[in-house]
């Protein structure tokens, strides 16, 4: 089943098209890995996608209703999550309190920004939420986050995400600067997100990843999707090739006939 | 009984991470220094130079609290000791050249307080210059402005008894201790500052803006909104400040309060908020607060030489802060 559709997404910054044209879909309980060298539109991309930034031409739909996303709250309210890298989560704050930022459980909500957080029931739910995604042995809802490791930070984000019911999440280069073991637990985290019914939008660099947990690639050269195809009709070399611009596969071919 | 060992560990945990805490070592340095001033002067603990102290302790108290606030969302503010000296300045010479009413002329001086805290804040945020290159042009206009009006004389304040006078700066006995209201004003408002930062969604907010920005931000946390918010506060507690140490002196001074924005800095990081933002402790303040004004006090008292001063309080701010960052380290690493 559709959950995010874009169709001719256009964005340009001055005389720069930094987005071309973009069109694909998301369907429910996929991991789509979103590919391309720097300066190819990906983050222009999902930064339109999570409201950072309007677009300006083209539509998007969330499960076949068009809507408009202005705000990272729109964006958020219409079930669409983004981590970013090293940008989600506030290293002071404790666990509890950064899976509940912008969110928080609060008594007496009339009294709006003054009002009282819910210590027990962040508590209760950090800790609830921890159990559940399977990380509560090691860590206490209290903790600062800047105590913990990399891949436990992502843990963290990602759960975050998928505490709220997101429909889509999207994970922008999450295994960056993380250790092999590390990478390993996110990489792993991620298919448990998508068994959970959430679908994932998945940026990165490193295609060895994406061929473990996506299920279907979409490439982006210049502000434009090139390809898109499922893992199974594919390989690390043509994908490789569609990125770069080169036919990669042919030049094998050549130098083995040589 | 599993369920006994799980209860007891955080709380274990929780008691030596709070040992551990600046404003713990704050508070067992203010101790120890309160104890050397009374064992070398008898006179500290007197109740005249008590009653002195909590004189003025609010004054700078009250900035200070509105200081911690703005560095733990990220940003800070050297306009307050301007604003400490204009806001009064302009209430007087509103009542005696322009004949305004002194409660008319004490909401003039509320609004001129917002606008200056405004401005701050929206250019910091809007423009995205740092806080501390749009205060410190801030504190010259408003420091300027408070000259020009009153051609560099100070005013007499008002000083008819009457219902502002006794909300700022009445006065009243305890046993042989004599304090003024500005000392409910300053434990009123801390106690509200505490609430604010460790217990209100807003607290949430403005350590995360500190900490991390773009974080708050992508989790639809309104920002610039909190920070110019914030900056209207320490203006406005600024210029209480000035309006209460006006009416206690009876006198509104266009020069008064110069130095106090990096006394009231020096206050907020000596009990433990970080500058760089995302830590901030109210009652670190407080005890900075108490730590700074018992220090100016105490080292007159024990014969320091005037003119000489200064060099203790800026060696004592110093031992704190690599204190602070020893034990930042330590935690670190363990």
């Amino acid at each position: 089943m559709e959950v995010l559709r874009l169709h001719n997404l256009q964005k340009s910054f001055g005389s720069v098209r930094a987005l071309k044209s973009a069109s694909f879909t998301l369907n429910e309980g996929e991991v789509v890995a979103l590919l391309g060298d720097n300066g190819a539109g990906k983050s222009t991309l999902i930064k339109a996608i999570s409201g950072v930034f309007p677009v300006d031409r083209g539509d998007i739909y969330v499960r076949g209703q068009r809507v408009s996303i202005r705000s990272t709250r729109d964006a958020m309210d219409l079930g669409i999550e983004t981590i970013h890298q090293d940008t989600s989560l506030a290293p002071d704050l404790s666990i509890a309190r950064n899976l509940f930022l912008g969110r928080e459980p609060v008594n007496l909500k009339w009294l709006g920004v003054f009002a009282p957080l819910d210590l027990a029931q962040l508590r209760d739910a950090a800790s609830a939420l921890l159990k559940r995604v399977g990380i509560s042995k090691k860590l206490d809802a209290d903790a600062l986050v800047s105590t913990l490791s990399g891949g436990e930070r992502q843990s963290i984000a990602i759960s975050r995400a998928m505490q709220f019911a997101a429909k889509v999440i999207i994970l922008d280069e999450p295994t960056n600067n993380l250790g092999v073991e590390e990478t390993h637990g996110v990489l792993r985290f991620v298919k448990e997100v998508r068994d959970a019914g959430h679908s994932v939008l998945l940026i990165t660099h490193n295609i060895h990843h994406v061929f473990q947990v996506a299920d279907r690639i979409i490439v982006m050269r210049r502000g434009e999707i090139v390809a898109e195809q499922t893992v199974a009709d594919t390989d690390l070399l043509t994908v490789e090739s569609i990125i770069t611009g080169a036919d990669m596969s042919a030049l094998l071919k050549e130098t083995r006939a040589k | 009984m599993t369920i006994a060992a799980e209860e007891e560990m955080p709380r274990a945990k929780r008691r030596s991470s709070l040992i551990r805490s600046p404003q713990f070592s704050s508070l067992v340095i203010l101790i120890v220094l309160l104890a050397v001033f009374a064992i070398a002067d008898a006179n500290f603990l007197s109740p005249l130079n008590i009653s002195n102290m909590m004189a003025f302790l609010p004054e700078l108290g009250i900035i200070a609290l509105g200081m911690t606030l703005l560095l733990t969302a990220g940003e800070f503010d050297l306009s307050v000791g301007a604003v400490f000296g204009l806001a009064p300045v302009v209430v007087m010479l509103l009542v005696q050249n322009g004949g305004v009413d002194i409660g008319v002329a004490l909401l003039a001086g509320l609004l001129l307080c917002i606008a200056i805290g405004a401005i701050n804040g929206l250019i910091v945020t809007k423009i995205g210059i740092s806080s501390f290159l749009v205060t410190l042009s801030m504190l010259l206009v408003v420091r300027g402005a408070a000259l020009y009006i009153t051609q560099g004389f100070p005013l007499k304040s008002w000083d008819q008894p009457g219902f502002f006078v006794t909300l700022l700066a009445g006065s009243f006995n305890i046993g042989t201790f004599r304090f003024y209201t500005s000392l409910w004003w300053f434990i009123g408002l801390s106690l509200l500052a505490i609430y604010v930062l460790r217990y209100a969604k807003l607290g949430n907010w403005i350590s995360a803006i500190g900490s991390n920005r773009n974080a708050a931000v992508a989790r639809g946390v309104p920002a610039d909104a909190v920070k110019i918010w914030l900056f209207i506060l320490t203006s406005v507690l600024a210029g209480l400040a000035g309006m209460i140490s006006a009416f206690r002196i009876s006198a509104a001074s266009p020069v008064a309060g110069t130095g106090y924005e990096l006394e009231v800095i020096a206050m907020v990081v000596v009990g433990g908020t970080a500058l760089t933002g995302g830590r901030g402790t109210i009652f670190g303040t407080i005890v900075g607060a108490l730590m700074l004004r018992s220090i100016r006090n105490g080292i007159v008292l024990i014969g320091v030489p005037g003119l000489a001063y200064n060099i203790f309080v800026g060696v004592i701010i110093l031992a704190m802060l690599i204190l602070h960052a020893l034990l930042q380290k330590n935690a670190a690493r363990s």
